[in-house]
């Protein structure tokens, strides 16, 4: 569509500015238009009232004088530096067993990760409740095996928290080193093999080093996402475990905290983007959206040194395999070659069990007769499925959420296709910043979004409607298109649009018979994924929603903290089954541009 | 029933539903609605039932529903904004001050019914004011499991907080209010000289209890969700649900009006409410004696006036908060002391008590 104003724009003006406005960072304009004005300009308000106070660092004061908020946020980095490690401890042999399998066996365990991948972090967290309930699985069997004499006490701790954030953070680990993983080379494992190291060697000689980006762009997305986490520890943690993004909504249901709850958000906020810009710093922004390198104009002398750096980190990373893995291999001495495979075969085995249980558990109870959560069900009805679709208010929702999700996908699409063809095709510096403020909002703690969009939607009369929930939902969305139709276009040869320009197509004629064709899967999986994105979105809506207008998410949330019960295990059974229809229709899509994701 | 009768039963239910949303959408349209704050869960359905269904067939107002715990911060960033949601609120008694002259209507007491007059009349003036009228009696009680404690109950806060009489799992909510006073209390604190409340005491009392709090519940019907689940054999839990669960269902819990809290909810229209009138006629509906009185039957908690209270079911009105022998256990809950000041200044008493509240939850 942007093609099409770029093209009319071209007829109506002089040759040699026609000339410029073909240039393909025109298409920029419109996805940096939209974020200016609903994300980069909200963002700046908030910064304002933050420093609103009697003097501008009242409200700071306030944040660092009250031992509650620093030692929050002391433990807010301690949790999420935690589920980093434990992701990353799980993830890696998860990895190598998707990589080392074949056929159905490997399509199966592909599919077990990345199916809640796509669910509502909400769903999944609620599932993890229904597991760790009094009632749940776990303590009946282990009551059932003798273990237990009485019910223990497992949820609203700190191991329920970080067990909820681990598997819900798990899948990104997963992909973010598979990505690594599947460029391996396998003739180089062999080699190693036959030069008889053993899988130990195999392991801090060969894998490590090669799949270190991977591991570092895994840790770092994990820990920064869990950084704004809000839901899990809300659902899943007691008082000790009281995340920082939890105080800001909690702060919000006082009436005196303007100013005080803009600086509790611009702390995380701050904390966040120094995060990634140290670690940016050391790995290349490429981490964020898990891609290579663009391709620069001219090669920056930046970028060099970048080069240089890889080249060093990698010396560092074969440094320390021979300082800690060799000791240590001598310690082990030499297991058999085996050893490894078991190894990736059981912790992977255990990742796929805590990701698809909890799903099947919550399947099973939306069957249940039982009017509150146990498992085993007594027995078996359809009366909540009854329930869920006579109810008004469950089926208002569940409209209004499909609406806004797929004006919300169709939005991010539009601008993100323009964007990723204005980056990809453009010939401008600065391609590496451009593509962080496009891909930033990922990095952005939803609440921190959600409080700042507040004051924007009242006043320009948008909360509550259903354009301004899509066009709020499309910040994410469209991050989520540009990367997946980025590296889709890497794949068109720029030859072939030159041809048929050559030979006197308009570029809007250029775009829908030779790119949009080629580019076409990437199209429509972005468009999947930007749709599942608005449609599990729980957060902004939290903060943007009316009393007219309620989605899916926001009645799950409403039913998880009022009642629960198991029409939200009925609501949960069917995402599962959207999910699993799209990824079955989207699969020859999401096997072509796996490399991207 | 057969398996397929239930399909179809499903199957009309589904087209029923889309005919009933677009019937919504065009009752939106009309634009015929009033707009109102509901608390959730069994008490939420039992408004539905008794109060908004009827009344939206009566006079043909659609009442669209809004979950919220707690609305003045809301309430006051709309108002400020001049964008105002909401017709009906209901806020605590310390907010119709905090935020009277920013963000709250005037209540035209004329144009409500007679019948709502008539129950007005009977009711002290402290709560009807010009901002807010008080349109439920909160009790917060101390509610215990019968089938763990059948030989002795608890009786107090002493007896809550006592552990090796009373064994067992405790639930508390994560709040300052009632907290510290039952903390108080337990600490031997007379409950004539609960307020100004010594913080740092009660802090102290707290931390004594809270090895044995398996949660610190954040909604209403979360502490009767914990005592039915056995998460929890003893929690400081809202009279009306526990009274709900005692009356209507049968639940094996109890609950004591010593040292209880009470206190009332107050009903308010925001500044700039989009449909004022249409908020009027359902404060007069729900005003009404005999309505408010089949409220009760379903969900306990009542219109503190004397009209109501005759007009209702005594075996329902035997836990009511403003039953005169439960309000001669209780403690007069006082909201102005949390709405004041705090002693560093920088915000409300309730705010400052809910950072130190957390700081010891934290630890």
């Amino acid at each position: 569509m942007s093609m099409a104003v770029a093209g009319s724009l071209r007829g109506a003006r002089a040759a040699s500015f026609s000339e410029q406005l073909r240039k393909p960072v025109w298409l920029l304009v419109p996805a940096a238009c939209f974020l200016a004005f609903i994300y980069l300009l909200p963002l700046f308000d908030l910064v304002r009232i933050s420093l609103s106070g009697p003097s501008w660092a009242t409200h700071f004061e306030r944040v660092f004088a009250v031992s509650l908020y620093w030692d929050s946020l002391v433990r807010t980095i301690k949790i999420s530096a935690t589920v980093a490690f434990l992701c990353l401890l799980f993830g890696y042999p998860t990895a190598l067993l998707i990589h080392r399998s074949k056929g159905i066996v490997q399509v199966l365990i592909a599919t077990a990760i990345v199916l809640p991948y796509f669910i509502a972090i909400l769903i999944r967290t609620y599932a993890w409740m229904v597991l760790l309930g009094r009632n749940g699985p776990i303590n009946k069997l282990a009551i059932w095996l003798g273990i237990l004499d009485e019910p223990a006490q497992l949820l609203f701790n700190r191991g329920s928290v970080l067990l909820g954030m681990t598997a819900v953070l798990l899948p990104l680990m997963v992909l973010s080193i598979y990505s690594s993983v599947s460029r391996l080379d396998p003739s180089l494992k062999r080699a190693a093999l036959a030069s008889g190291a053993g899988p130990l060697a195999v392991f801090w000689r060969v894998l490590l080093p090669l799949t270190l980006p991977g591991i570092g762009a895994g840790v770092l997305i994990v820990f920064v996402t869990a950084l704004g986490f809000f839901i899990t520890p809300t659902l899943l943690g007691g008082p000790a475990d009281q995340m920082f993004a939890m105080h800001i909504t909690q702060q919000a249901d006082f009436a005196t905290s303007e100013g005080f709850l803009q600086a509790l958000a611009v702390v995380l906020l701050t904390i966040t983007l120094g995060v990634v810009a140290v670690a940016g710093k050391f790995l290349g922004y490429e981490f964020i959206w898990g891609g290579g390198k663009l391709v620069e104009a001219t090669p920056t002398p930046s970028e060099t040194r970048g080069r240089d750096k890889s080249a060093r980190q990698r010396s560092i990373g074969t440094f320390f395999a021979d300082a800690i893995g060799w000791p240590l291999l001598r310690l082990v001495g030499r297991l058999p070659a085996s050893f490894g495979t078991w190894t990736v075969r059981l912790m992977g085995g255990f990742v796929v069990l805590a990701l698809m249980v909890p799903i099947i558990v919550v399947m099973i109870i939306s069957f249940s007769k039982a009017s509150f959560l146990t498992f085993p069900p007594p027995g078996f009805s359809l009366r909540w499925y009854e329930k869920f679709f006579s109810d008004p208010e469950w089926m208002a929702a569940f409209f209004n959420s499909l609406t806004i999700a797929l004006m919300s996908s169709a939005l991010a699409v539009t601008l993100g296709t323009a964007a990723a063809m204005g980056v990809v095709r453009g010939t401008f510096k600065g391609k590496t910043a451009v593509m962080l403020l496009l891909v930033s909002p990922v990095i952005v703690p939803p609440v921190v979004l959600g409080l700042s969009l507040y004051s924007l939607f009242l006043r320009f009369d948008m909360v509550g409607t259903t354009w301004g929930l899509a066009a709020a939902h499309a910040i994410g969305g469209i991050p989520l298109v540009v990367v997946v139709i980025a590296a889709s276009l890497q794949g068109v040869d720029p030859r072939l649009e030159q041809a048929a320009a050559v030979h006197g197509a308009s570029p809007l004629r250029v775009f829908r018979t030779v790119t949009l064709p080629a580019i076409a899967p990437g199209v429509a999986a972005a468009a999947f994924f930007a749709f599942l994105h608005s449609f599990d979105e729980l957060v902004l809506s939290l903060f943007l929603s009316s009393a007219q207008l309620k989605t899916l998410p926001l009645r799950l949330w409403a039913d998880v903290n009022y009642q629960l019960n198991p029409v939200l295990a009925v609501v949960s059974t069917l995402e599962v089954l959207l999910v699993v229809g799209g990824i079955a229709l989207a699969r020859p899509v999401l096997a072509r541009s796996r490399g991207a994701i | 029933m057969t398996f397929t009768s239930r399909w179809k039963r499903l199957a009309s239910g589904i087209a029923g539903t889309a005919l009933l949303t677009m019937a919504a959408g065009a009752a939106f349209a009309q634009d015929n609605v009033v707009i109102m704050q509901d608390p959730g869960g069994a008490y939420g359905e039992a408004l539905r039932q008794v109060m908004y269904d009827p009344f939206e067939k009566e006079t043909g107002i659609k009442v669209v529903t809004v979950q919220e715990a707690r609305s003045g911060p809301r309430i006051k960033a709309q108002v400020e904004a001049g964008k105002t949601e909401w017709d009906l609120t209901f806020i605590f008694d310390q907010e119709t001050k905090l935020l009277g002259d920013c963000c709250l209507a005037d209540i035209d007491y004329s144009k409500l019914s007679e019948g709502a007059q008539k129950t007005l009349a009977s009711m002290p003036d402290n709560l009807k004011r010009p901002k807010g009228i008080a349109l439920q009696v909160i009790g917060v009680t101390l509610a215990y499991q019968t089938e763990k404690y059948t030989a002795e109950t608890p009786q107090n806060w002493a007896d809550f907080w006592n552990v090796e009489k009373f064994p067992g799992k405790r639930c508390l909510p994560a709040w300052p209010r009632f907290v510290f006073e039952a903390a108080l209390m337990a600490d031997g604190v007379e409950k004539e000289k609960l307020y100004p409340i010594d913080m740092e005491r009660a802090l102290k009392k707290i931390a004594e209890i809270k090895p044995h709090v398996s949660k610190w519940w954040t909604t209403a019907a979360q502490a009767p969700q914990l005592l039915l689940d056995g998460e929890a054999d003893m929690c400081m839990a809202y009279a009306g649900r526990i009274n709900n669960l005692i009356v209507v269902e049968g639940a094996p819990v109890n609950m004591t009006w010593n040292e209880g809290f009470v206190y009332y909810d107050f009903f308010s229209i925001p500044k700039g409410s989009p449909h004022y009138d249409n908020a009027l006629k359902l404060l007069s509906y729900r005003l009404d004696a005999e309505r408010a009185a089949e409220l009760t039957t379903l969900y306990p908690v009542a219109v503190p006036s004397p009209l109501v209270f005759a007009a209702a079911d005594p075996k329902v009105s035997l836990y009511w908060a403003n039953n005169p022998e439960n309000v001669a256990k209780a403690i007069e809950w006082s909201p102005d002391y949390w709405g004041a000041p705090s002693p560093d200044g920088k915000s409300t008493n309730e705010e400052y008590g809910q950072e130190k509240l957390n700081e010891l939850l934290a630890q």
